[in-house]
This record gives C-alpha cells, structure tokens and sequence, in this order.
C-alpha cells in the first residue's frame, strides 16, 4: 500500500543492519582497546539522539523551536542532581529526568503554541533563555560553573557504565527505543496529523482535528526524549553546564537536523555524527573549525534544503519535495 | 417544515471601519442548495469564515442543529457537521491523494490519538477512502501526490475533502475557481448529487452551475443580503438585476 | 532606595536603552519590510566594536577610531546584504534562522582569526571622570554622551523616517512590502540601504558600549537576544515600538538586577534571596515579553498588514 508523505523510505533490511553492525562496531572498539573512539562515539549518538528528538517538531511538525535545548539541559541537570543528592539509580533518574523534561515541555508549549510564526520562535527562545538563567543561579548546583558528577547512573545487575563498552551500549538501546518510538508514532494516525498540519493547519482543523492538542502532545514528547539525551549526556561527560541550555546549543541541534535531513527519521542521528566529526577534523588542524563549519553549513541551506538525507531518499514519482 | 439546518441571525462585522457583514440573515434547510452570489467584495468569504469558525463576528447568531455555535472552534464546528470547502486550494500537499482523504474520514472514525499502530494498515479506512474517491471520480489519481494534480482536479479533491468528512451542511467557497469547463461540469455534477442528502450554502460566481444547482438564491451586496427566494424570482428582481446580474446579462 | 540611587539606575536605564534602540531599529525593519530573521544582527554589533577598538588603537584618538569604525561596518553591512543575505528573502524562516546562524559563526572566527579573541577598548580620557548633574548625584561623563549619542541618533532616525523620501517609502514597505513594490520603489536598492543603515548603527552602539561591556568574540549573541525582545515587545516593523520597547527593556533589566536581589533580600532568607535574586533578574526582560504577547501578540506598535 503506498503511503505518502512517508517519513522513512529506505529499505526495510537497512535497520537491523545498521544496529548489528554498531554493536559489532562497539564491541570491536573495544577489543582493539579504542576506548576514545568507543567513547567518541557514544557522544554523537547522543547529541543525535537529542537531534533527533528537535526533528520531531522541527522536522515532522513544522514548528521551528529555538528553545530545545533547554529540555536536554533539565534532562540532564535532573540526573545529575539526584545524583549529587545520593540518588544515583538510573532507574529512578531517567525516567524522571524525562517526566520533569516533559512538564516543562508542556508549560512551555502550552503557552508558546498559542502563537504563531516567528512570535513562537521567540517564545521558545525566551523560555530556554529563562531556564538557562535559572539554572545559571543556582550555585548550590554549581551555578555558572558548572555541576561535577562523582559517578555515572546505575543500573544494577552488575551493569558498570564505567565500562565505556556498557555505557556505548546504553546509549544504543535509548536511541533505537526511541527511534523506534519515533517511527511508529509518524506512520500512526497521530503521526498523520502531525504532518497535515505542516502542510496545512488551517485544513486540518477544518476537517475536525485540535491541531493545537496535536502539537502539545508532539512538543511533550519531544521534550522527554530530549531529556533522555540529557541524562544521557551528564553522564558521558560525568558534568553539566549551564550552556548546555543557552540558545545557541538549540541553534547547533537544528543544524544537525538540517544537515541529517529535516524531516527524515534519523537525520538529526546522521547530521550530529556529521558536524561532530567535521568539528573533530577541524580541530585537528586548525582551532578555527568553526569558520569552516558554518561554510559548509551556510552551503547546505543555500543548496540543499532538505539536507543530505533528502538527497538520498527516494523520492516519490520523480517530484522534488520543495 | 422542519427547522433549518442552519440560521445566520443578524449577523454583524466589522473590519475597521468596514462593514463587511451588515446584520445578514439568512437559513439553509436540509437537503437544499442555498445559493449566494454578489460582487466581488461583497463579503461572501467574510460570511463564511464567520459561519465556519475562523473568524469572530461582532454580533448576532449562528444557530447549526438547533444550537447555538458562536462560543465554538473551528474544529468543534466540523464535528457537529458544519464543514467548508476553501476558494483558494488548501490541501496537503505532500500527501497522495488517496491519503488526504484518508485523513478526512480518518477525523472521523476511530481513535484520533492512536499513536501506535499503523495507519497503513487500516483497511475500513482506505476502503471508505477508495469509495470517496470512486464518487468523486479521482481513484484513477489516487496515488499522485496532491500537489501534482491539475487544478481543476485539485478544485475537485478540494470538494471531495469537504464531503468526505460526511458533512450535515457544506459550505462550498468557490468550488469552481479558475476551474476549466470540464471540472466545473464535474464539481456541478458531484453537487447535484448531493442534494437531498446534505445540506449546502454555495458561494459561487458561476451563474449557469448556481441557476442549475439552487433551490434558493441569497444575493449578497456590501455586506448585506439584499435578496432572497426562488432561482426564477431573483432572476427576475430588478434590484438584484441593477446592482449584481445586470453585468452578467449584459455580456 | 534613595533618590540618588533611583535616578543613576534610571539614567543607566536610559543609556542601555538607548543603545538597545540602535541595534533593534535596524532588526524590526529587515524583519517588518523583508520578513528576514536575521540572527547576524549582533554580529554587525560586534564588527562595528572590533574595527572601533583597532582603529582607536590606530589613529589614537576615540573619536576618530570610531567615525571610521561606522562607515566601515555599513559597508560590510551592505555587501553581506547584497551577496548573500538577498538570496535569503524568499526563504523559509527556518532557512534564514539556519543560514544566518551559520553566518554568526563564520563571523565570529573570522574576527578571532583577525584580531583574536578580544581587544581593548577605553573610553577617551576626557571622559573618563564623572560630572555632577544634581547635588549629591555624580554620573559618569563616558555615559552622558552615550545617551547623548543615543538621543541624537534616535532623532535622525526619526527625522529620516517621517521627513524623507527615503523613509516615506520604508514606512510603505515596512507596512505593505508588495504594495511598495507595486508602487514602483526599487525595494532592492531601498532595502541595501536601510541595512547599511542598521549596520552603521550596530556599529556605534558596539564602539560605545565596548569600554563600558567589553569587546569580545560572541558579544553580540547575548545582545541580539535582548534586541529581538525589544522588536518583539514593540511590535515587528515599528521604529517606534522599536524605541518604546528599547527604553522599557532598559529599564526593566537596569531595575531588575538592582532593585530585585535587594527585595529580595528583604522579604526571603538570605539562602533563598542569594539564588533567587539573580535568577529573577534575568528573567524580568523574558516575564515582560512572554506578558506583552499574551495582552497582545503582535506587539505592542505592530504596523503588519
């Protein structure tokens, strides 16, 4: 049956192949005692996680949020507090890490998705903004400096996620669950509506939808994921910072989405692989990588819109996707 | 005689200093076509951006069913019934065609939340949708994307989007724009076909399909209807005649 | 607080605002004609600071450094329009968020790869001591003729906006860019200039604001935010909601990070007060435009179509 407006068109064999050979890969790093590489690559699987997570709204739902950031960083400041506070099991940290992400997530939407156009692009900036500074404040935390981690999450079951190999395998299973989530939600009625409003919201309410409880329920879940790659992340570099939220790191997660593929399943996973890399390249040789960096992306917007995802995709009856 | 479908009380707006709706009045019964025609600027789309929930009026009532809808939302009126087709194409673009009708009876059947199960695989769902398309004569169509159709085949999925959410009354805005002389047989076609069954208010241009098509006729000129009744009366009604059909006749 | 301490932070208010003006008016009009959102706004800010700061240091004289400083950036200013930015106009807003972040980071390096990370910039010597407005209150000479300069540009911009041809036709695009069109204005042209423009006012609000905030790489990232507030406060395309927001942002942040640690050391204990002060402060500026878009959405001045 063919479905439209699919948001993932490669093969079906392509992703069990691409999990088998990242584990294959994990543990071959492993052995060959390339624990850098190994912890590397845990690091850009995370940010494109937390890509992938802005892809839902910015990519499926048309909604350009400057504030997403900010779920990452509660994510994040979440675990590693309970942590601090003698909290340490993973158990209990992510999933609250993602339940307080989603409730800020719904304050903010809720009041953001009453406007429209660039007046909603403020807003969510603003209220990243507003948390950064909060956060900023609160020196019981470390403040400006920053929060140190004394120990990663744990999980019990002899699980150490010291292990590099352990903690590369966390991070696998969150980003396939929640790719997997991801993929069912586009192609399930919800996700049907999701992407009738980015044609179209004024259609789809005429044909009955609450397109405004649609796009809450989209930002929700956005904003949990992206507190999953939060605490993900305060664990990988057993730190957070105040930074993590400002408006510029949401501006670095859409450039991942748009360099992946906006609006493909895991661009945002290709694109953060992507800009990581070329950061780590540059930095070899220069410390000026971010000069180069934003030529390329300025070429990619210029000349690719939908990214290099969309260039890859197959395209439906030879039309090209505007 | 049964109560209308639809009673527009008096209803007023304002844009400014315009007045695009002077204290209209008007009624559709069931199963009939009720015409509107006017001049361009007449305030036809306002009306039926008011009727359909996109826009607030000043004052007055819409009463739909034998209920008061003013206080509801665009989304809450298409549940009760009262759809609207759109005189500039709104349709979904990157969805096939087959797949925009989907969604329109999607709206209406089943969990509008699932977020688990494939919409794909739905079978009541693409067979209600195959119908529709069968009635609206695009199945052979019905794997294009939308945005590759013709426009007049577009004016059809426009109207086909509208019937498909099984309407108690459709406001048609235009359903002919800009449509050449073979969609606009077929959107009269579709039309004729649904009467007695749904309820309709026709805005249109079009004075051969209108005089086809309606049971009634509102004449509507700088915000206010200045007319009403039977096709052959306002035919004839020398004020409808000098301010709005004087043009047409002429030609 | 006393009376002193009230009129100093009211003047700082002032001058903040002031300078905040410069930056948004150029912004709220490539938004209001163009429909641009143009995130390298703060980047021209920074330009205009650095070429200031190296040209004091050249010519050693302020005044100088700075009168080459602004035509220099207005060029730049319109180059960067008509090469780049122009192609930007019928762009999605997303492409032209990513486009011009993409730019903040081109331009960001490239100043650190010319003059690195920060240059130092003082305020001429002449002004470097305070005057005495009132008895009791003395004032920082340096910041009188900052908002002196403010007041004076605000004025030419006003003078230029209702007196001039030029400004007829930027109040007609900025209200009903293809009417403007329509009527003949080479919008092209019309709009170079108005970015050279803003450019040049970036460029002044930069040169003087560097002795008092700073001249450093990524300047300009923490004062566009606060400028796209003030244009979003005042309503897109408004030079007049432009102003009125600049001065009310002004003075809520001034009066924030002054007067809130203090009440808030009043009425919590000192535990809470030491957190919650700052982080209040902050925030203000953020509570204020989250409150205009609920009274109001599109601003407080919107001229939109």
């Amino acid at each position: 049956m063919n479905t439209t407006a699919s948001p993932t068109m490669t093969k079906p064999w392509a992703w069990p192949v691409l999990i088998a050979l990242a584990i294959g890969l994990g543990w071959l790093m492993q052995a060959q005692g390339q624990n850098f590489y190994l912890s590397m690559l845990s690091r850009m699987m995370i940010y494109g996680l937390a890509a992938c997570s802005l892809n839902l709204i910015l990519g499926y739902g048309g909604l350009v949020s400057f504030g997403h950031a900010a779920f990452v960083g509660i994510g994040a400041y979440t675990v590693g507090i309970l942590i601090t506070e003698g909290v340490p099991s993973g158990w209990i940290g992510f999933p609250l890490a993602m339940l307080v992400s989603a409730l800020f997530a719904a304050l903010i939407g809720a009041i953001s998705l009453r406007t429209r156009g660039v007046y909603f692009i403020m807003i969510t900036l603003a209220f990243a903004q507003m948390v950064y500074y909060l956060v900023n404040s609160v020196k019981a935390y470390g403040g400006d400096e920053g929060l140190n981690i004394r120990m990663r999450s744990d999980f019990g079951f002899g699980i150490n996620l010291k292990n590099d190999l352990a903690f590369y395998y966390l991070v696998l299973v969150c980003l396939v669950l929640s790719l997997w989530f991801m993929h069912r939600l586009m192609h399930s009625r919800f996700g049907r509506v999701v992407l009738a409003q980015r044609d179209d919201d004024v259609r789809t309410e005429a044909l009955g939808f609450a397109v405004y409880r649609y796009q809450l329920v989209l930002f929700v879940l956005a904003g949990a994921i992206g507190g999953l790659s939060g605490a993900l992340m305060v664990n990988q570099q057993n730190y957070v910072n105040p930074n993590l939220m400002h408006w510029t790191q949401s501006g670095v997660l859409m450039v991942m989405v748009i360099l992946g593929g906006v609006g493909t399943l895991a661009g945002g996973l290709w694109g953060a692989l992507l800009l990581l890399t070329l950061e780590d390249v540059f930095a070899e040789y220069t410390v000026h990588w971010q000069f180069y960096v934003g030529w390329i992306l300025l070429a990619v917007v210029l000349m690719a819109p939908k990214g290099l995802a969309g260039l890859f995709q197959r395209r439906a009856k030879g039309v090209q996707h505007g | 005689m049964a109560e209308p479908v639809l009673q527009v009380k008096s209803l007023v707006k304002y844009f400014g200093a315009l007045c695009a709706t002077d204290h209209v009045s008007l009624d559709v019964r069931a199963g009939e076509i009720h015409a509107l025609i006017g001049p361009n600027g007449a305030g036809k789309t306002s009306l039926v951006a008011q009727l359909s929930g996109l826009l607030a009026s000043d004052s007055g009532q819409v009463v739909f069913l034998g209920q008061d809808i003013g206080a509801l939302s665009a989304h809450q009126r298409v549940r009760l019934g009262l759809v609207r087709s759109f005189q500039i194409t709104r349709l979904f673009k990157s969805f096939t065609v087959r797949d925009n009708v989907a969604l329109a009876v999607q709206a209406r059947t089943g969990n509008p939340y699932s977020f688990w199960r494939p919409v794909a695989a739905e079978r009541a769902l693409h067979d209600e949708a195959e119908s529709i398309l069968q009635d609206i004569g695009l199945a052979e169509r019905a794997d294009e994307l939308a945005q590759n159709l013709s426009h007049g085949e577009q004016r059809v999925l426009e109207v086909g989007l509208a019937m498909a959410t099984a309407p108690k009354l459709l406001l048609l805005d235009e359903p002919m724009a800009g449509t050449g002389p073979e969609e606009s047989q077929r959107i009269v076609d579709l039309i004729d076909g649904l009467k007695n069954r749904v309820a309709i208010l026709l805005v249109e241009h079009d004075m051969d399909a209108v005089f086809r098509l309606a049971d009634r006729i509102s004449v509507m000129v700088n915000g206010a209807v200045i007319a009403c009744g039977e096709p052959q009366a306002i035919r004839s009604d020398p004020m409808v005649i000098a301010a709005y059909l004087g043009e047409e006749h002429s030609a | 607080m006393t009376w002193i301490l009230f009129l100093e932070q009211s003047l700082n208010g002032l001058q903040f605002g002031l300078m905040l003006f410069l930056l948004a008016s150029g912004l709220t009009l490539v938004f209001g004609i163009m429909d641009m959102i143009n995130l390298a706004h703060g980047a021209l800010y920074m330009v205009g600071a650095f070429l200031a700061a190296w040209l004091v240091n050249l010519t050693q004289s302020f005044l100088w450094g700075v009168l080459l400083a602004v035509p220099l950036t207005a060029v730049f200013g319109m180059v960067l329009e008509s090469t780049l930015l122009r192609t930007l106009y019928r762009r999605d807003h997303m492409s032209q968020v990513l486009a011009t972040f993409a730019l903040i980071l081109i331009i960001n390096e490239a100043v650190r790869m010319i003059w690195g990370t920060d240059l130092a910039l003082s305020a001429p010597a002449a002004l470097s001591g305070p005057v005495e407005l009132l008895p009791g209150l003395k004032y920082p000479s340096y910041r009188l003729v900052i908002i002196g300069v403010g007041l004076a540009l605000a004025l030419f911009l006003y003078l230029v906006v209702t007196q001039t041809r030029m400004g007829a036709w930027v109040r007609a695009g900025a209200s009903n860019r293809d009417m403007a069109m329509a009527m003949g204005i080479n919008i092209q042209r019309l709009f170079t200039l108005v970015f050279g423009l803003g450019a040049a006012m970036c460029a002044v609000a930069g040169a003087m604001l560097g002795p008092l905030l700073a001249v450093q790489v990524g300047m300009g990232e923490s004062i566009l935010i606060l400028a796209f507030v003030v244009i979003v406060i005042g309503g897109i395309g408004s030079i007049w909601g432009a102003f009125v927001g600049s001065l009310l942002v002004g003075f809520v942040d001034t009066f924030g990070r002054t007067l809130l640690p203090h009440l808030f050391r009043e009425i919590f204990p000192p535990q809470v007060a030491a957190t919650a002060g700052p982080a209040a402060a902050s925030i203000m500026v953020y509570l204020l435009m989250a409150v205009v878009l609920f009274i109001r959405p599109q601003g407080l001045f919107s001229r939109r179509a």
